[in-house]
């Protein structure tokens, strides 16, 4: 802006203003659609994270988390005939009870075993390409969609934003706020601390690690699934919808997961902005996915590789 | 020539089984004895496919048949080993969770600029006019001598593969995935090693995505999905990752047995094969991925044999 400041002669100070106006409008409607929109991301990206941290498991799986929350969130409401709202809290529970049953017949036993990492992965991923398929015998082939009125529009900053994204939103603010309380500050949150940094040692110390590890893996799934209804409710449910998500999940927690859950909602809110001001940009949101990935790999390389010449020391 | 006998169904599912085989054999050098997680198989795999297309329908040829053919299947393999490079080097210093970011993202920008640049690949139309080089009268016999020419290219994978395995080179990949700061501290060049073996092996996953694009005639944005990893991935996984004819064998048992067997000889309803059988199939590979790491991570065959040296110094 500084430069265009310089280039732009005084007398046409009206071109500058026009100029710069744009950017604001640009930079607030991205902010608002960006939050908005991408809020389920942050949401997800915190269960994803909450698991990696503790166990270092990356959890392909996931993915299917939040489409099967997508899915129960569909069911309940179509079945029972039940508003947007009601819906979320039996969905939270069911994903999370979901998600600690995969955890109880699979990463549980793999563990047991001392399946390595890399196989960990393999793991993950044959289950979520089992679930992602299976739901299909479950729920049909076609697409399915919510049974719901069409959300009342909100003006925010003379972006008009659906009342689900705003929920979506509002929920992620009071989960995140909750998440950190839980971990930074309650007992549990010491407990679930001291289990991720020394297995061993907390065992000692008389934490129950199958307690704290089932905790976490519910908390994760209800994460998870919430946002799998947030992106339900907006658009349409399919068998990809986690999928979809998975790999910005998967580089919002590789980039901003490295040292607390702070990192994940702040770098999440960057994505999602940086998402929505380049689809604005360019009129084409695939491109702006497209810088996305690259320039998140590109962190991660650059700075994998600072970490290992510390590591050389 | 009389071709009756050979069903077309048959046909086709055996020659996705053999380049299956082709990509799972790749993979094996990089999972198998690297232990690089490469989830990109598809990127590469595409990336070739696409980039012969484009050259080979795009440009006005001004040289005869069959030049124009093989300069772009060159060029699709080429582009797919620089692509490999590429992606070697963001990744080879790593650890495997930005390795798995990497070649998951790399599959996805290849599967986003095939949608968007719709000037070069027809976007979610698909590209179409990749025909075969050679014209030897009907569909099924061309189809049939193509088939021989990527067994060919398949067969000569394995002999690569396998020379690879009695090599110093082999024995460095094994090193690199067993303990690479070992390595590295012996004096062994393991980036190098890594870069190089990403690039030839997705020059290879490249030629072999060229040549299944002659076979099915268009590329569309479907068709570069997850289930072509999948399918290489658990065949070498229930072959066993760390055997040179793991690969063979588990993608016979898997592949093998949905695209050969219930394709062309169970007595299934017809109405299945468009939406159930794929579903199943994807649903069994994802089962039979859970169950070999849980119940024999080795695979069928078990782990790699080594020569008598190394096989005294693991003996404690």
């Amino acid at each position: 802006m500084r430069r265009t400041r310089k280039r732009v002669p005084c007398s046409e100070g009206w071109v500058l203003f026009d100029w710069d106006r744009q950017l604001m409008d640009l930079f607030s409607d991205s902010l608002v659609i960006g939050l908005t929109q991408h809020a389920p991301l942050i949401l997800a990206a915190m269960g994803f994270a909450l698991i990696y941290r503790l166990s270092g498991l990356i959890n392909v799986a996931y993915s299917e988390t939040i489409t099967l929350g997508a899915y129960i969130g569909m069911w309940i409401n179509t079945t029972f005939d039940l508003n947007f709202y009601a819906i979320l809290l039996p969905t939270g529970i069911l994903s999370g009870l979901i998600s600690v049953a995969t955890y109880l017949a699979i990463f549980r036993p793999a563990k047991m075993r001392n399946v390595g990492v890399l196989e960990m992965i393999i793991i993950s991923f044959g289950l979520s390409i089992f679930l992602r398929h299976g739901l299909q015998f479950v729920f049909g082939y076609p697409l399915r969609f919510y049974d719901v009125p069409l959300p009342d529009t909100i003006w925010v900053l003379g972006v008009g934003v659906s009342s689900f994204r705003l929920l979506a939103l509002a929920s992620v603010v009071a989960l995140a706020l909750l998440l950190y309380w839980f971990i930074q500050r309650s007992g549990f949150g010491l407990q679930i601390r001291a289990l991720a940094s020394d297995e061993d040692l907390a065992q000692v110390s008389g934490i129950r690690p199958l307690f704290v590890t089932v905790l976490i893996w519910f908390i994760a799934g209800a994460a998870g699934g919430l946002a799998g209804a947030f992106y339900g409710v907006g658009t349409a449910v399919a068998p990809l919808l986690g999928w979809r998500q998975f790999l910005f999940i998967f580089l919002v927690v590789m980039v901003g997961g490295v040292r607390n859950i702070g990192g994940v909602i702040i770098v999440g809110a960057v994505a999602g902005v940086a998402l929505a001001a380049m689809t604005l940009q360019f009129g084409q949101a695939l491109y702006a996915q497209l810088v996305l990935i690259v320039g998140f790999v590109l962190i991660l390389k650059v700075r994998g590789r600072r970490l290992t010449e510390a590591a050389k020391v | 020539m009389n071709l009756d006998w050979l069903d077309a169904f048959l046909l086709f599912g055996t020659f996705q089984v053999v380049m299956v085989i082709g990509l799972a054999l790749l993979l094996h050098l990089q999972l198998g004895l690297a232990r690089i997680a490469n989830f990109g198989v598809v990127g590469f795999w595409a990336i070739g496919a696409y980039a012969f297309g484009v050259l080979f329908t795009k440009v006005d040829w001004s040289i005869g048949e069959p030049w124009p053919f093989l300069i772009s299947m060159l060029f699709g393999t080429v582009v797919a080993g620089l692509a490999g490079l590429l992606v070697g080097w963001l990744i080879a210093d790593l650890e495997i969770e930005g390795v798995l970011v990497g070649t998951l993202g790399f599959a996805t920008v290849v599967a986003i600029l095939v949608t968007t640049e719709r000037g070069l690949t027809g976007g979610a139309l698909g590209m179409g006019g990749l025909s075969f080089p050679f014209d030897i009268g009907k569909t099924k016999a061309n189809e049939l001598l193509w088939f021989g020419i990527l067994f060919v290219v398949v067969g000569a994978i394995f002999y690569y593969v396998w020379r690879v395995h009695r090599s110093p080179y082999g024995r460095l990949l094994i090193a690199v995935g067993d303990n690479e700061p070992l390595a590295r501290s012996l004096g062994k060049p393991t980036f190098q090693t890594k870069l190089w073996l990403f690039a030839i092996g997705s020059a290879g996953m490249g030629l072999l995505g060229a040549i299944n694009g002659v076979m099915v005639h268009l590329l569309i944005p479907e068709g570069i999905g997850i289930n072509v990893t999948l399918a290489a991935i658990v065949g070498l996984v229930l072959g066993g990752t760390a055997r040179v004819w793991g690969a063979v064998l588990g993608v016979i048992l898997t592949v093998g047995f949905f695209d050969i067997v219930v394709q062309s000889y169970l007595p299934l309803p017809r109405s299945w094969y468009t939406q159930a059988i794929p579903v199943l199939r994807e649903m069994v590979f994802g089962a039979a991925l859970i169950i070999v790491l849980l119940v024999r991570p080795f695979g069928i065959l078990g782990d790699m044999r080594r020569d008598k040296l190394i096989r005294s110094t693991h003996r404690d």
